[in-house]
């Protein structure tokens, strides 16, 4: 009661707090504390980006033609189950008391990516498990196409988790004070699903070809060439929206800055896309282009999230990023205050 | 309910030395006047001493008089202090002798309503007491560290040596015997405050409007609703301050914002453009299919 009497009667304006930020810091102490990640977090991210995405994928061909995409399907479950179970275990070793790890599904919180990111993980591993079941059993006698049908429901269950566990990372690294990454949430967004698409055609491209099945191959590798200029596009104007949040140039220079660039424009960017063009250009059969264009998007994927987890870790240290993006205007434009709940 | 019997007086022992009864089911925090801190750490002894923390490498900073330097997993008050003087790392020749001005702030977890390193733990370690504070429970917490990135102040960190993470409990162990918080109660100019946090805050008012009077233009609160610090759909923080400068000379964001909030937007947006790809290449995947077969 005394606080609503007191509301009434505003503080006075202070000079100090009102007048624009000029770069103060403290002895340019660090203001925030990085992430304690390293690279087990970017592999699982990968991981779960590749594997989330080629179940859609494997989904969707199963959805077009069957037979075609048979062996797309079984590389993208084995790929999944495999990629899930290496993905809990990195995530895993990287916790500092591991042998709590079960406390991970102790509760849901649904404010915490890193716990409804643990749900997420755990239905896609069990979906893919399922599906991988399916790819052993030949469908005589009972059990075995009960295994299929399972196998068949789970196909879908894998495709809607994967698109979970490859794009709640982008919530992962967003809903932190990190402000190299909470700058720009839309753009992470975009840029995980993207990258993750592009992945998982690359890898279900580089099965099939190594199997023999061009024409399928080729087809992947549109995906995964279409994905990439949605991730190359989404790279620039990320940048436009981090110098405007004030993310100072230096960060762009220091290592983790500059691999960031070559992962996205290079590595996950031009090189696929120009051996992809030329392999279309020659009919689509050449298996060299295709393989190197789609281990180079692989490589690049990875390099990508490992670069923008260390150059996140950078912006936490750096005052003039964590003060410029802690500023007013921005937030008031970002999030209109919500009412307030009295106490 | 204030009375205070024989049997109740040491268990209530806030009520006299902080003026405070201790309940459960009440909100308690500190308020953190800075224009009463003379820097003379007891806070950060005192802490350290209650709460068993070892000390960390001993070496000087060259920062002014602090050489505890940040707040960190076994260092849970931490005394900032900012020298300014007239010009740009000019000697203080040209000021009035002892008008340089000397800034002293006894810096400490928040305990924001809501509180971001809560809302982030996925394991349920970090709660809300009682008492309204937040605290880590290190029976439960497994180390992932995703309360670390998450606190808008860089307070809780992870100990390497033990795995978990660490931050100020305000006392929880203390509050629970009816005892004030032992940085506030060995505070001896009352720069640090006990108590529950409206009254906190009335008084904190209160105190910003006497230092206006007396022509402290600068003085104004960092935390209390409405002000600075309290931004972003953090309402307010239950450890507060009255600061003299711009929050960022006291290495504190002008505007922090609460991390979950960005959830939905990174999510959403991620999950839309997942389907439109999908979509895409059941296109992409379907032009020219069975073609083969």
């Amino acid at each position: 009661m005394t606080l609503v009497q007191h509301r009434q009667q505003p503080l006075p304006e202070s000079a100090a707090a009102d007048r624009p930020y000029r770069g103060e810091s403290y002895y340019g102490m660090p203001p925030l504390k990085p992430s304690p990640w390293d690279w087990t977090v970017s592999g699982y991210i990968f991981l779960a980006g590749l594997s989330g995405a080629a179940q859609a994928l494997a989904y969707i061909g199963q959805r077009i033609d069957r037979a075609a995409y048979s062996g797309v399907r079984r590389t993208a479950r084995a790929m999944a189950t495999a990629g899930s179970a290496a993905g809990a275990v990195l995530l895993i070793i990287d916790l500092r008391t591991p042998r709590r790890w079960y406390n991970m599904l102790r509760i849901f919180r649904p404010t915490s990516p890193m716990s409804f990111g643990s749900y997420i993980l755990t239905a896609f591993g069990g979906f893919s498990a399922l599906t991988l079941l399916g790819e052993f059993v030949d469908g005589r006698g009972r059990l075995g196409r009960a295994a299929e049908a399972a196998a068949e429901k789970a196909q879908a269950g894998a495709a809607v988790t994967g698109a979970a566990a490859s794009t709640y990372t982008a919530a992962l690294l967003s809903a932190t004070s990190t402000p190299y990454w909470a700058a720009a949430p839309r753009h992470l967004g975009v840029l995980f699903a993207s990258s993750a698409v592009a992945s998982g055609a690359a890898a279900l491209s580089l099965g099939e070809r190594l199997a023999g099945r061009t024409h399928t191959s080729r087809r992947l590798d549109s995906v995964a060439a279409l994905a990439t200029v949605v991730q190359v596009v989404t790279a620039f104007d990320a940048r436009r929206r981090l110098a405007h949040a004030g993310m100072p140039e230096r960060l762009e220079q220091q290592p983790a800055g500059r691999t960031l660039k070559v992962s996205e424009f290079v590595l996950a960017g031009a090189v696929p896309l120009v051996a992809y063009a030329l392999n279309r250009r020659r009919g689509g059969g050449s298996a060299g282009l295709s393989v190197a264009g789609s281990v180079s998007l692989l490589a690049g994927a990875w390099l990508f999230r490992h670069s923008l987890l260390k150059i996140g870790m950078e912006s936490a240290k750096d005052p003039q990023a964590q003060f410029a993006f802690a500023q007013p205007r921005r937030r008031l434009a970002a999030s209109p205050e919500k009412p307030r709940r009295l106490p | 309910m204030k009375q205070t019997n024989e049997a109740d007086g040491w268990r209530n022992e806030a009520e006299r030395t902080a003026g405070t009864h201790i309940e459960p089911g009440r909100s308690y925090g500190f308020f953190t006047d800075t224009t009463l801190c003379i820097g003379c750490k007891a806070c950060e002894v005192a802490c350290k001493e209650w709460n068993q923390l070892p000390a960390e490498a001993a070496a000087l900073t060259g920062m002014s008089y602090d050489n505890t330097g940040a707040l960190s997993a076994t260092t849970w008050r931490h005394v900032a202090f900012v020298e300014q003087m007239a010009g740009d790392g000019e000697r203080p020749d040209g000021m009035p002798p002892l008008q340089s001005r000397w800034l002293m702030m006894s810096d400490v977890c928040k305990h924001c309503d809501p509180a971001p390193c809560l809302e982030a733990c996925p394991t349920g370690a970090i709660f809300r007491t009682e008492f309204d504070t937040v605290v880590v429970q290190q029976d439960i917490c497994n180390g992932c560290g995703y309360c670390v990135p998450a606190c808008p102040f860089g307070v809780v960190a992870v100990d390497e040596l033990d795995g978990k993470a660490h931050k100020c409990t305000l006392c929880y162990d203390r509050l629970k015997g009816g005892m004030e918080p032992a940085c506030s109660k060995v505070c001896p100019t009352e720069s640090i405050q006990f108590g529950e946090v409206d009254e906190l805050q009335e008084r904190a008012r209160d105190r910003v409007a006497a230092l206006h009077g007396r022509g402290v233009a600068d003085a104004y609160l960092y935390g209390a609703p409405d002000t600075p610090g309290a931004t972003g759909g953090i309402n307010q923080l239950n450890a507060f301050f009255l600061l003299l400068d711009r929050p960022e000379t006291y290495n504190l964001p002008m505007a922090p914002s609460r991390p979950a909030e960005r959830i939905a937007p990174a999510f959403g947006t991620g999950l839309a453009v997942f389907a439109g790809l999908a979509l895409a290449a059941a296109g992409l995947l379907t032009s020219g299919a069975g073609r083969h077969r």
